[in-house]
């Protein structure tokens, strides 16, 4: 006659605590605590809530989650880590996201390992899949890092959605025909007039002080010659000898700048154009 | 059929214990721990379990201090646009008077030690004339002389002070450094007449005398050349070296005035980090 009290009385104390407890660190609560530091962009707490439920909780999209929180922590070490330590399910729904993610931790890491070892065979995604068409884009701009793009414009296009297209082929004109100032033109113009290599490059300022510089120490040396003076005479002309070596030198030197300027300028455009498209890896709205 | 009622019995009650026994917690433990984390300056970790009450803490009640704390831990990691943020959040949930004032100042706080000055002292004056905080007019201007001490402005931070008390500390700390500085006016223009004397005044002896005979030098050749009537050499040397090692010699007074003032300021604040013991941001 006792029992059925007892059971009462115990339950009593299983639903008392309810009220002001509760078991932060159960599975569960931890799950639902890392999904929302995930949300809120917290990715290095999020993923070490998420690898304390791991092994608890076999759950994909909770392994997907892990691997998506090292890629926006943008550190490649863990990613590769992660790689070489972690099993997962190979029969993952995310199996291809996580795969991709891999690849795209590959390309940030080094493009140039990218564009000399990843072909269509280093990869297990499905012809005809998003994975293997985002795979293809990214293939297509690992050639834009390095200049040699063996395919003719249409067919590089080809993979590229619509509204991508645009940007990708001003990035496919630059690499064809880069907006380079020729050193050896620059230096010949400095020759034959002073100032005009920096001129031709952009630097007008320095073009025009050049030219009146040469030209002034030039003058001085003429008319000391002439008046008689060949001492400073030749102190002029050392001078003048000095700044118009110096101006063709710089003019060369101005237009190797000019042009390591606009290399870093369009790898800095093709990498924040890659960014904000994720690296063409496709997403899911977890937090909505 | 009895024993197998006495089964289930056994079962249901081996249940209810074991889920009686699973490791509820409850709040007020959480946030033990978490300000123990805190206290033990694991700013990580306290954030994480300062987070994870929030985020079970539906109802709010403790939105005040897990938001207060989370701002302290953020601005000891030098996050202060997060704990600017969660200094906010704790102000909106904040009950008392008192606990709306000292959130307003932690936020201040904060803007002094990332040095937006000009923010810090728009708080400071909505506190200062904020009835509700007339009686703190002390605190406010005390940390008023603050933000003008990371400002580096130590005249106006005096007067903060002493508006608080005549015989503040810190006033007379902010008066001692403020007569420290060199004038940076000063030493360019005493170079102006005398070659080297700024640098003199900043105590840079040996790189005055260096200017003073540079300058005495090519004056004399610039001169002396235009007296024997040398023009085109006087121009030349006169533009090419004298005016050249004159602006020189200006440019280096004011240098080391400035760079003397930075260290002074600099000196001053870490007596402040390391030796002051009252409030600091």
């Amino acid at each position: 006659m006792f029992k059925i009290p007892a059971i009462f009385f115990l339950i009593s104390f299983f639903i008392y605590p309810q009220s002001d407890s509760i078991n932060f660190h159960s599975p569960g609560n931890k799950k639902l605590f890392a999904d929302y530091l995930f949300c809120e962009g917290d990715y290095l707490r999020a993923v070490g809530e998420y690898k304390a439920i791991r092994d608890v909780i076999k759950n994909d999209t909770v392994d997907y989650k892990i691997i998506l929180c090292y890629s926006y922590l943008n550190i490649p070490e863990l990613l590769n880590n992660a790689r070489m330590n972690e099993n997962f399910n190979k029969k993952s729904p995310f199996k291809y996201d996580i795969e991709y993610a891999f690849v795209k931790n590959d390309f940030i890491n080094s493009s140039l390992i990218f564009y000399k070892n990843y072909t269509v065979d280093s990869v297990s995604f499905p012809v005809n899949s998003i994975y293997y068409r985002s795979f293809i884009k990214l293939r297509m701009c690992s050639y834009l890092f390095y200049d040699r793009i063996p395919i003719p414009q249409k067919d590089f296009l080809l993979p590229f959605d619509d509204f991508e297209k645009e940007k990708i082929s001003s990035f496919y004109d630059w690499i064809k025909a880069p907006p380079y100032k020729s050193t050896a033109i620059a230096g010949i113009l400095s020759a034959v007039v002073p100032g005009s290599g920096k001129m031709y490059v952009g630097e007008w300022g320095d073009g025009v002080t050049a030219f009146i510089v040469t030209g002034l120490l030039a003058f001085l040396a003429y008319d000391n010659f002439r008046a008689g003076h060949n001492t400073r005479a030749w102190i002029f002309t050392g001078l003048g000898a000095f700044f118009y070596a110096g101006n063709i030198y710089g003019s060369v030197a101005s237009a190797q700048i000019f042009n390591a300027r606009i290399d870093f300028e369009f790898e800095e455009g093709l990498n924040l154009f890659l960014q904000q498209k994720n690296y063409f890896m496709p997403e899911y709205d977890f937090c909505n | 059929m009895i024993s197998a009622i006495r089964m289930i019995y056994k079962a249901t009650l081996f249940l209810i214990v074991a889920m009686n026994l699973h490791a509820q917690v409850t709040f007020n433990e959480q946030f033990n721990y978490s300000k123990k984390l805190y206290d033990e300056e694991r700013y990580f970790d306290a954030v994480t379990e300062f987070k994870r009450l929030s985020f079970f803490d539906k109802a709010d009640r403790f939105a005040f201090e897990v938001n207060k704390y989370l701002g302290l831990c953020y601005k000891q990691g030098a996050k202060f646009s997060d704990a600017i943020f969660h200094f906010t959040m704790a102000e909106r949930n904040a009950i008392t008077v008192d606990d709306v004032f000292n959130t307003k100042i932690e936020i201040i706080k904060v803007n002094i030690l990332r040095r937006s000055t000009g923010r810090a002292l728009v708080l400071l004056d909505s506190l200062y004339y904020d009835i509700r905080f007339k009686e703190k007019k002390d605190d406010v201007s005390y940390w008023r002389g603050w933000a003008y001490i990371f400002a580096d402005d130590w005249e106006n931070a005096s007067l903060s002070f002493e508006s608080v008390s005549p015989d503040h500390k810190l006033k007379a700390f902010a008066d001692s450094i403020k007569n420290e500085f060199y004038n940076v006016n000063l030493a360019t223009v005493l170079s102006v007449f005398i070659p080297g004397a700024g640098q003199f005044y900043t105590g840079e002896y040996i790189s005055g005398l260096i200017s003073l005979g540079w300058n005495m030098l090519w004056g004399y050749l610039t001169i002396s050349a235009f007296v024997d009537d040398r023009v085109f050499d006087g121009f030349m040397i006169g533009s090419l070296l004298w005016w050249r090692f004159y602006t020189g010699n200006l440019q280096n007074a004011e240098k080391f005035a400035v760079e003397k003032n930075l260290n002074i300021t600099n000196d001053a604040l870490r007596y402040l980090k390391n030796d002051y013991s009252g409030l600091k941001p």
